[in-house]
């Protein structure tokens, strides 16, 4: 070995050893910057359509009491409104119960009706008791005006809290009993009107047991469309030739409570029958019927929904049903 | 069903670790055959690097020192003259001037000069001395091929050899996450990286070097062609 290939390996080493310990040493290294600090995330699968209602649920318990003890002391006040001049006097004891009932007299007799209402949407059954007691606080009013519009709208928060009702009611009654029952009431409330808040009392239980007022939305609508389809895709044989596939037969279905169909599902109209696919266009609303029928009873369909599947017009078939 | 994945969370936080990990770390985590093939190719490497600094000193060395030589030659009056001044020094062309020198004095000692035969043998003798120095000069080029295109088939090897390892590893996991897999393959990957380290710059040497070596000859075996033409002109004024 020569001097300059001592030279040369000697310079070699020292460079080699260098570089690498350059290296190892981190002289290059990049930092990381994809440093995965984010927590794993638990992930879950769901594989059922969401046919259930997610309209918010109807409450079961009643509303709460409001404070209102003022049932009685304006009832008391009520006859003694009757003469014209008294409603005076009035306004000083109306201020310290309800005070937002002097922007209500803008609104005149139309109070007190849209209340009642409420109490009917909540309770369908009760629909027809509640619509006695509206009436006859509307008779009222127009025999004295005056003292009335307070006093509706006291009676107001009395309507929407069930429990308070009854207890006004009953000052009423004790107030009112020196007096013509019917009448001296200052607070417009008859008789009729207890019936409608006892019924009201209960009704709440009914629509939480069985939400028939869930609307469908349009999510529950495409659910229930995908999963009548699903259900007619496996018995959907669709005619095979040319243009076959253009042809779009449209059925009117009608189904029980159980899904089965009712009598024999009719053809309202055929789509995109052309000359060279009229031969299959009989065939092709012939499977489609035969498709219904051996797909009924449909299954899994919310029975709360009735309404929205009960009928199903249009149903479509077409050469998009089997993809 | 819930997929929760910590374990892969922890291998991944490995992972990351080892993403900024050191060539020396890399290789003391590799596998044994992976390891020596390292070690070689390294050891390979600074041979090379030992090689061509080595030899592109000699290369430059003789070349100056053999056109200098030459320069001076021909400057020179008195062959025999320079030749006892300047002839026996240890670089190329001193060497084909002292081979021919040499031969001349042979030839023309004896009483009748064999003209034809004397040319021949000039001829043969400087020819067989410039083959000599090429030689000896690229003596050490063949190991600057045989790295050039060796190293990456070793490197390659190692690869391979990790890449394996790394797959037995997934299959001992049961896991074929990236976080798994991925520092065997790295330090596979280190394997191909010192070979194409220690290959590029052997071969791009051995280009350059052998160049170099074909300029020398070329330019000894001009130098040895003007010698041997002034001594065949001195062998037709020799009585």
């Amino acid at each position: 070995m020569e001097r300059a290939e001592k030279i040369g390996l000697g310079v070699a080493t020292a460079g080699h050893v260098l570089l690498f310990g350059l290296l190892s040493a981190g002289f290059l290294a990049t930092p990381n910057p994809l440093k995965l600090n984010s927590p794993p995330m638990d992930v879950s699968l769901v594989d059922e359509v969401a046919l259930q209602s997610t309209a918010p649920r109807i409450s079961t318990e009643p509303p709460p009491p409001s404070v209102a003890p003022e049932k009685g002391p304006t009832e008391d006040a009520a006859p003694a409104a009757q003469p014209e001049p008294a409603p005076v006097p009035e306004p000083t004891p109306a201020p310290p119960k309800p005070k937002p009932v002097p922007p209500k007299e803008v609104a005149k007799p139309a109070p007190p009706k849209p209340k009642p209402t409420p109490p009917k949407k909540e309770t369908p059954q009760a629909a027809p008791k509640p619509k006695p007691a509206p009436e006859k606080p509307a008779e009222k009013p127009r025999a004295k005006p005056a003292p009335e519009k307070p006093k509706a709208a006291a009676a107001a928060p009395a309507k929407a809290s069930a429990k308070p009702a009854p207890k006004a009611a009953k000052p009423a009654a004790a107030s009112g009993s020196g007096k013509a029952a019917a009448k001296p009431k200052g607070s417009l409330l008859g008789n009729d009107f207890l019936k409608g808040i006892d019924t009201s009392a209960d009704a709440p239980r009914k629509p939480a047991a069985a939400p028939q007022a869930a609307a469908m939305g349009p999510q529950q609508k495409a659910a229930l469309d995908a999963e009548i389809r699903r259900q007619l895709k496996p018995n959907w044989r669709p005619p095979s030739g040319a243009d076959a596939d253009q042809l779009v037969t449209l059925l009117e279905v009608r189904l029980d409570k159980n899904g089965a169909v009712i009598g024999t599902p009719e053809v309202i109209d055929q789509l995109g029958v052309t000359a060279s696919n009229r031969p299959q266009a009989k065939l092709h609303a012939e499977r489609a019927i035969q498709a219904v029928k051996l797909a009924s009873p449909f299954r899994n369909l919310p029975p709360e929904y009735y309404e929205q599947w009960k009928w199903l017009r249009p149903l479509r078939f077409d050469a998009r049903l089997n993809r | 069903m819930n997929l929760s994945m910590p374990d892969v969370g922890a291998a991944v936080g490995a992972a990351t670790d080892a993403a900024t990990i050191s060539p020396l770390a890399l290789f003391l985590q590799a596998d044994i055959v992976v390891k020596g093939v390292m070690l070689g190719l390294l050891l390979a490497s600074i041979w090379t690097w030992a090689i061509i600094l080595g030899f592109s000193f000699t290369l430059r060395k003789a070349s100056k020192q053999s056109r200098a030589f030459e320069e001076d030659f021909w400057k020179a009056d008195d062959i025999d003259r320079f030749y006892e001044a300047r002839g026996k020094a240890e670089f190329p062309a001193a060497k084909v001037m002292a081979a021919g020198v040499t031969e001349w004095r042979r030839s023309t000692a004896q009483k009748v000069i064999d003209r034809d035969g004397t040319r021949d043998r000039l001829a043969t003798s400087m020819s067989s001395t410039i083959a000599a120095e090429v030689d000896r000069l690229s003596d050490r080029l063949n190991i600057l091929a045989t790295v050039g295109s060796v190293a990456p088939f070793v490197g390659l090897f190692g690869t391979v050899w990790g890449i394996m390892r790394a797959f037995t590893s997934i299959a001992a996991a049961q896991n074929s996450s990236l976080a798994v897999v991925a520092p065997g393959i790295a330090e596979a990957l280190f394997a191909t990286a010192i070979g194409l380290f220690a290959a590029i710059p052997a071969v791009i040497a051995y280009n350059r070097f052998s160049h170099g070596i074909n300029r020398m000859e070329s330019r000894l075996n001009r130098f040895a062609d003007g010698f041997y033409a002034t001594l065949s002109r001195e062998l037709e004024a020799q009585r």
